[in-house]
C-alpha cells in the first residue's frame, strides 16, 4: 500500500470511530471546567434558561430508581394539616407563656407587701387592702394565663410515631412540678388570706405559701430555659 | 505495509481512551447537613437516609439524590416537627436534587455541578456549586456545600421567642459514590 492508501485507511478509521464513539467528540469539548464563583439562580419554573442547569438525558435516574417505598414518597395533607395545627397552637402556647412570666415576676415582688408583719407579742402589721388586692389580682391573671397556656400544649395534637428527644423532655419533665404548683399556689393563697382575716397568724400548710410560690416560679422560669437551651447570643452577627 | 501495521496500532492504542458507554453510579453513604442560625440559635440538622444514583453519558453527567425531609435531626423532636411543618415536609415529603456536570470533572479535584433542588414543594437552581472530589478505587467522595436560603424555597422562616431564623440554610454534602458498572 503507498502512502496515499495508508492516509485513507486512517481517516477511514477515524471516521468509523467518531460514528462508534460519538460522545468521544462532546466530551472533549466539555472538559473545560468552567472556574466561575458558586452563582445561585433564583427557583425558576423551567431549566432551559439557567446555565448548566439539568438537561433532560436518555439515561437520567429517576426517583423510582432509588429505592424509596411509595409511602415515603407519597404526599399526605392530613399530616400536614394536622402539623400546621400543632404549630399554631404552639405558637400562641409560647407566646402566652411569655405573657405569663409577667404577671407571675410582678405576684412574687407582690408577696411580701400583702403579708401581715410583726413577730408574736409585737403590735402586728396588717397589710392594706390594696397590697392585698393588688397580690390577688396578679395571682388570678398568672393562673389564668398560666392555664390557658398549659391548654394549647395539651390540646396541641400530636403526631404519631415520634420518639420526644431533646431539650423538651426537659420542658415537659418541669411541668410536673410547676403544674401542680400553679394549682396549690392559688389554694394556699386563699387559705393564709382567710387565716389573716380571721386575725390569726398564718399557720398550717398555708404558711408555705410563699415557698410554693417561689419554686413554682422557678421551676417555670427554668421550663423556658430548658426549651430554648442551648442559647449562643449572636446579636452582632450580621444578619 | 508497515503504514497499515502502523495505523491499525494506533486505532487499537486509541480505542481504550475512548468512553466505553454509559457507567453508573451508586450512592453508598451519605451525610447532609443543614445548618440553621437565629440570633440565640446555631442548629444542624443531620440525615444519612439519603439514596442516590448517577449516571455518565456522552461526557455528561446526571446524578440524583433524595431523602425523606423527615430523616433530617436536629436533636430535638419538637424542632424536627416544626422544620417539617414549615418546610411542608408531609405535603412534599422528598428532598430531591438533581445535578449536572461534564463527566471528565469526576477526574478532577472539584466538581463544579448545576444543581436543580426540588424541596417545599419549590424547584431552585443553584449554577456552578463547587464539590470536592476524592477518589479512591472505584469509589469516590463528594463534599460541598448547596448555598440555600428560605426564600429559595418559599417557606415562612420559623422563629422562635419572635426571632426569626437567618435566611441562609446552607446543605453540606458528604456523599460516597461507587461506580457500579459499565453498561
Amino acid at each position: 500500500m503507498n502512502l496515499k492508501g495508508a492516509r485513507r485507511a486512517v481517516a477511514a478509521g477515524g471516521m468509523v470511530l467518531v460514528l462508534l464513539f460519538p460522545q468521544f467528540s462532546r466530551a472533549q469539548s466539555s472538559a473545560k471546567v468552567p472556574e466561575k464563583t458558586p452563582a445561585k439562580q433564583t427557583p425558576a419554573s423551567s431549566s432551559s434558561s439557567v446555565p448548566n442547569a439539568p438537561t433532560p438525558a436518555a439515561q437520567e435516574p429517576s426517583l423510582q430508581d432509588l429505592g424509596f417505598s411509595q409511602q415515603q414518597m407519597q404526599a399526605n395533607p392530613k399530616l400536614q394539616a394536622r402539623l400546621n395545627r400543632r404549630t399554631r397552637m404552639l405558637k400562641i402556647h409560647q407566646r402566652l407563656g411569655l405573657i405569663t412570666l409577667a404577671p407571675m415576676v410582678a405576684d412574687l415582688f407582690t408577696g411580701p407587701m400583702a403579708k401581715a408583719k410583726g413577730r408574736n407579742g409585737q403590735i402586728i402589721r396588717e397589710p392594706t387592702s390594696a397590697n392585698i388586692d393588688m397580690h390577688a389580682a396578679l395571682g388570678s391573671a398568672t393562673a389564668a394565663l398560666y392555664f390557658t397556656t398549659a391548654y394549647y400544649a395539651m390540646f396541641a395534637p400530636r403526631i404519631p410515631g415520634v420518639k420526644k428527644r431533646g431539650a423538651i423532655r426537659m420542658h415537659e419533665a418541669l411541668a410536673w412540678i410547676h403544674g401542680p404548683g400553679m394549682i396549690l399556689t392559688p389554694i394556699l393563697g386563699a387559705m393564709a388570706f382567710k387565716q389573716e382575716q380571721d386575725g390569726e397568724k398564718v399557720h398550717g400548710i398555708a404558711s408555705a405559701h410563699g415557698a410554693v410560690a417561689a419554686t413554682t416560679a422557678l421551676a417555670y422560669g427554668a421550663a423556658i430555659i430548658a426549651v430554648a437551651w442551648p442559647i449562643h447570643l449572636k446579636f452582632w452577627e450580621k444578619r | 505495509m508497515k503504514l497499515k501495521i502502523l495505523a491499525a496500532a494506533f486505532l487499537l492504542a486509541a480505542l481504550p481512551a475512548f468512553p466505553q458507554g454509559p457507567s453508573q453510579w451508586a450512592l453508598v453513604q451519605s451525610t447532609l447537613t443543614y445548618h440553621v442560625s437565629s440570633p440565640i440559635h446555631q442548629v444542624d440538622g443531620v440525615s444519612h437516609a439519603a439514596k442516590g444514583k448517577g449516571v455518565c453519558e456522552a461526557g455528561q453527567c446526571n446524578f440524583l439524590v433524595a431523602a425523606p425531609v423527615k430523616s433530617f435531626q436536629s436533636g430535638d423532636s419538637n424542632r424536627d416537627l416544626h422544620m417539617i411543618e414549615a418546610t411542608r415536609g408531609a405535603a412534599n415529603p422528598m428532598v430531591v436534587v438533581r445535578a449536572h456536570f461534564p463527566e471528565a470533572q469526576i477526574k478532577s479535584s472539584t466538581i463544579y455541578a448545576g444543581l436543580q433542588v426540588q424541596f417545599a414543594g419549590q424547584t431552585a437552581h443553584y449554577a456552578h456549586v463547587p464539590f470536592q472530589v476524592k477518589t479512591q478505587g472505584n469509589e469516590m467522595r463528594i463534599t460541598g456545600t448547596v448555598p440555600s436560603t428560605c426564600s429559595d424555597f418559599r417557606f415562612q422562616r420559623p422563629s422562635f421567642f419572635g426571632m426569626s431564623i437567618n435566611n441562609d440554610i446552607p446543605v453540606h454534602v458528604d456523599a460516597t459514590w461507587r461506580n457500579m458498572k459499565k453498561k
